[in-house]
């Protein structure tokens, strides 16, 4: 979940990419735009690492070794369905964007991107996150 | 469009799909390495000292995938070429290296090792098809990956089989099913009925070793 630092809301990020080079880049590049973020390297590790750390915003791969990014985020909406998933790949395919959104990713980006582009999807996604989480506050006090 | 061309032109798109997936990995990678460095260059002075080794690596970085992309790109120019002509010289052991490096990353989203093996050492010499040889050893390819767990090595060797020239596919693995599975599943996959297509067409035999995961493709 979102922690604070110095007094500003930091928001935890994972970004899950079998390309180690871009993933850990891509990493300290959030890091230094002030976000918490850490990486997996597999769908495999990404879900294990959801015992020990929630992300609010997970950045996944498509196309990755052993569990692939659409039965991750499967997984992930089904377990965690508050966290929002955004699809960074570079296998764009239609069909590909559409089970995405279908599953409810919450964007869906080709690669390469943008760093101010990947940052403002971020922030939406984290945007979206919070009101989800006080919609479903107020109806629980209703 | 007959049945052989959709073929054709299937094989064609997953290969221009995996590759043009490899390219867009590369460019990202750039582009990030090359963002970083130019996040460090936006901070303070006196914070660059800091980063001094992170900037190198990143230099580092782009220099070798620039390599990296210009291999695959001299690769792939050179594997759209194959249908120019249809009968062509190839060395077979070099042609191992060119299709693996190509082909490396099917067997990599399975956590399989692909390699090109030269155990003789000596060059082989063939003239044939260049586009249907490699569909034939795609389709082997495809179908060792359809039946073999994660974990597995897949090894394409070019071999002098009595007269004949032959590449043999062998398969091996901590994980790996018994030789009786491993051929009952291949024969019972859809890519293998492709695979003796294909390999009739290029007047090639496939002889299994059924006492361990190899098969030889025989180029007459």
């Amino acid at each position: 979940m979102a922690g604070e630092v110095n007094g500003k809301t930091t928001i935890r990020i994972l970004l899950v990419d079998d390309e180690e080079e871009f993933v850990t880049t891509l990493s300290e590049r959030m890091e230094m735009r002030g976000f918490d973020a850490s990486v997996a390297f597999d769908g495999q590790k990404a879900m294990e690492s959801l015992k020990t750390r929630i992300p609010d915003v997970m950045v996944l791969d498509l196309r990755m070794p052993g569990i692939d990014g659409m039965e991750v985020l499967e997984r992930v909406k089904k377990q965690n369905p508050e966290i929002q998933v955004i699809i960074l790949t570079g296998h764009g395919s239609d069909q590909d964007a559409e089970q995405a959104w279908r599953l409810g990713a919450f964007d869906y980006l080709q690669k390469p991107v943008g760093v101010d582009a990947l940052v403002e999807s971020i922030r939406k996604a984290y945007q979206q996150k919070r009101q989800s989480a006080c919609a479903e506050e107020s109806s629980a006090n209703e | 469009m007959n049945p052989e061309t959709e073929k054709t032109l299937a094989f064609f798109g997953r290969m221009t799909a995996n590759l043009t997936h490899e390219f867009k990995n590369i460019l990202a990678i750039i582009q990030e390495s090359a963002g970083l460095m130019e996040d460090i260059m936006a901070i303070s002075p006196l914070a660059k000292d800091k980063y001094q080794e992170r900037f190198n690596n990143s230099m580092n970085t782009i220099k070798n995938q620039l390599q990296r992309g210009m291999e695959l790109a001299t690769r792939f120019n050179r594997f759209a070429h194959t249908p120019d002509h249809s009968r062509a010289e190839l060395e077979l052991a070099e042609t191992m290296v060119h299709f693996c490096t190509l082909t490396e990353r099917f067997a990599r989203l399975k956590h399989i090792s692909l390699q090109a093996g030269n155990q003789q050492g000596q060059e082989i010499k063939i003239t044939t098809n260049p586009l249907l040889l490699y569909m034939v050893l795609f389709y082997s390819l495809d179908a060792c990956l359809s039946v073999l767990p994660a974990q597995c090595e897949i090894r394409l060797i070019p071999v002098q089989k009595d007269e004949n020239v032959a590449v043999e596919i062998a398969c091996s693995g901590k994980q790996a099913p018994s030789a009786e599975d491993f051929f009952t599943s291949l024969r019972q996959s859809s890519i293998w009925a492709d695979l003796e297509n294909a390999a009739e067409q290029l007047n090639a035999e496939l002889k299994c070793n059924t006492d361990d995961l190899r098969f030889y493709l025989i180029l007459k």
